[in-house]
């Protein structure tokens, strides 16, 4: 068996003792409040235990039974994890909708779609979704570029 | 009773529940064809939209999906040999091949009767075994709670995707996930990193919509350039009364089935279905045939699938305890229209509870007249193009989890769930168990704190109530059953 098959029982790991770390920094709560029940640091404490044996278990198992190598994903799967990034930005420094309208638009054409018909997906979907959300549901999405002008 | 059955009654005199079952039940029938969308992403993505509505008509839309987006997957499961939905993966293996040797008509027709009694078949279980379950359910006290919520947590262990270990990972991490924010009793800040938006927890919403909708995507992804090649059909043909002579058996043994898969917790449809054709096949004379486009194949699969809807919404109204991912989203959607799940839901809310029933039931029988008049239009939605498909279903899972409380923090969880969901399932780990685990987190905790307070802290006397000592030995069998099956008839693996 490859090293690279113990990564993903690693990370859990890793995770798992964070976790307890962090739990064990936290506050404690005064005897008359918690009584005999338990602090809340240890439920955490007791899942995360639990976690680890379980991963003992499951490098057993993968020691016993290799599994198959995940084969990488393609480009439009990666780009579109990219555009979820770039959504972030956008929405944090432009506007929502625009987020929504470029992400739409760069993951239409990343999965093959042809330019006018994605144009089109990424103008007509977010108006429509967002006229349903303003006059339909009456929710108000963040201030930006784009909500600015419509709210006034 | 009688205020029960005028409940139902009810809904079929309610124009506008009518008209919400009808265009629900089209959009279930939608999103079950579409390969990868399924009952469960379905409903997480509609959840937002369900908000405005009185919790009723919510419910009903998320029920009412659950039911016709099951049955729909078996549609494209028989056209275009790809299952609309994970629960009809075993409709592919007889349904298909009936449809290349021309009978894509009747093979339909077997999947919408057998899906119909199926589903009629539950509701009707559901309607008599919830409030006697109820009945039980009301003796119930913490430790008796939290020994249950154990046993519906070792269930995961056995979710169809996924190997146990991994199974009972994810449902750990969701626990683990339901103790970010204030504590209860004590309000001390657990895991929540100075962010204040953080202090009630994380919402149960945008978690959804990111580990089943947002993760879902990323898996499509790779199949982007898919080529799908459709079978032709003329028209669907309802059964023979040779046909009906020789699935009638099969289609009661998978609806006992199919009803008690459903109750078990965190057991669903695909497990149901999976047990269902298999059972078919070994009492069937006609072994040969599957594989090669038996009716009895097509006809065990799909009323288990469709049994399990009615059988998994018991332990999520009377406990609490989801039983499938998408009673998870429904039991999400009970909790944020105000709607307690629980033994007091049918004592407190017996009009809603059996309003929802008779929606079901109502469901059940629209998709009967869509699936035989309508299931080649609907198949030809299924041919919408991803690059479409998904990028709109971008755009609503984020607003749709901005809406829920006007936040841009659950937009961004939506985001990062989709990435874990995706990463997890990349290497084997299920979702489901993630959502089961993130419901029940609080509910397992809650009541172990409580049921320690009860003894002064001497936990070895929640064993010793005989409920909750029932329940510790299922949760036992639920963890090591498999284990010790094999070890008993000798088989490995």
């Amino acid at each position: 068996m490859s090293p690279r098959h113990y990564i993903v029982p690693a990370i859990i790991a890793v995770c798992s003792v964070a976790v307890i770390l962090v739990a064990l920094q936290l506050d404690e709560s005064p005897p008359m409040i918690v009584g005999e029940s338990m602090q809340p640091r240890a439920w955490p404490i007791f899942l995360m235990v639990i976690n680890l044996i379980l991963v003992a278990v499951l490098v057993l198992q993968l020691r016993k039974n290799t599994p198959d190598t995940v084969s990488l994903e393609p480009f439009a799967t990666w780009g579109s994890m990219a555009l979820m990034i770039l959504f972030y930005a956008l929405t944090t420094w432009v506007d929502m909708f625009v987020g929504i309208a470029v992400v739409m638009f760069g993951m239409s054409l990343l999965w093959g779609g042809r330019i006018w018909v994605s144009a089109l997906t990424a103008i007509l979907t977010p108006l429509l979704v967002f006229l349903l959300f303003d006059l339909v549901l009456q929710i108000r999405f963040p201030r930006g570029l784009l909500t600015n002008w419509y709210y006034g | 009773m009688s205020e029960a059955l005028q409940a139902m009654g009810s809904v079929v005199l309610d124009p506008y529940l009518i008209g919400l079952i009808f265009i629900t039940t089209v959009l279930g029938v939608i999103i079950g064809v579409l390969p990868g969308l399924g009952a469960t992403t379905g409903a997480a993505l509609l959840l937002p939209f369900t908000l405005t509505m009185e919790p009723v008509h919510a419910i009903t839309v998320l029920a009412t999906i659950y039911v016709s987006a099951t049955f729909a997957g078996s549609i494209t499961a028989i056209l275009i040999n790809t299952p609309g939905t994970a629960a009809a993966a075993a409709t592919t293996f007889d349904g298909y091949p009936l449809a290349q040797r021309g009978e894509a008509g009747r093979a339909l027709g077997v999947a919408v009767v057998a899906s119909t009694i199926g589903g009629i078949f539950s509701v009707l279980v559901l309607c008599v075994a919830a409030p006697m379950l109820a009945r039980v359910a009301y003796e119930f006290r913490p430790p008796e709670y939290f020994a249950l919520t154990l046993f519906g947590l070792s269930m995961l262990a056995s979710i169809s995707a996924g190997g146990a270990v991994k199974n009972l990972i994810g449902g750990i991490f969701g626990v683990w996930l339901a103790t970010i924010g204030a504590e209860k009793t004590t309000s001390i800040e657990r895991f929540m990193f100075g962010n204040y938006e953080l202090y009630e927890g994380l919402s149960f919403v945008p978690v959804m919509i990111g580990l089943f909708a947002m993760s879902e995507l990323l898996v499509q992804s790779k199949l982007a350039n898919k080529v799908v090649e459709t079978v032709a059909m003329q028209a669907v043909k309802l059964p023979t009364k040779e046909d009906y002579k020789r699935i009638w058996k099969t289609i009661l043994r998978s609806c006992g089935i199919g009803t008690f898969i459903g109750v078990l917790p965190a057991e669903g449809a695909t497990v149901a279905s999976m047990i269902g054709y298999s059972e078919a096949r070994r009492w069937s004379k006609n072994k040969d045939e599957f594989g090669k486009g038996s009716i009895e194949g097509i006809a065990g699969a799909e009323s288990a699938n469709n049994a399990a809807t009615g059988g998994a919404m018991v332990p999520t109204m009377v406990l609490g305890i989801p039983g499938s991912g998408t009673t998870a989203i429904i039991l999400v959607g009970l909790m944020v229209h105000g709607l307690r799940p629980g033994p007091y839901l049918f004592t407190e809310q017996v009009g809603t509870v059996y309003q929802i029933f008779g929606a079901m039931l109502l469901a059940n029988i629209m998709f009967l007249g869509m699936g035989l008049y309508a299931a080649k239009f609907f198949a030809r939605i299924s041919l919408v193009p991803m690059s479409i498909l998904w990028p709109v279903v971008f755009a609503l899972s984020v607003i749709g989890a901005y809406a829920l409380s006007s936040s841009l923090l659950d937009v961004w969880i939506v985001l990062i769930f989709g990435v874990i969901g995706f990463f997890a399932r990349r290497h084997g780990f299920a979702v489901a168990p993630i959502a089961v685990g993130l419901i029940l987190g609080e509910m397992v905790e809650t009541n172990l704190q409580n049921s320690l307070k009860m003894f002064e802290g001497e936990w070895w006397q929640i064993a010793m109530q005989p409920l909750a000592a029932l329940f510790l030995v299922l949760a036992v069998l639920g963890l090591c059953g498999p284990m010790l099956f094999r070890l008993i008839t000798g088989k490995k693996g």
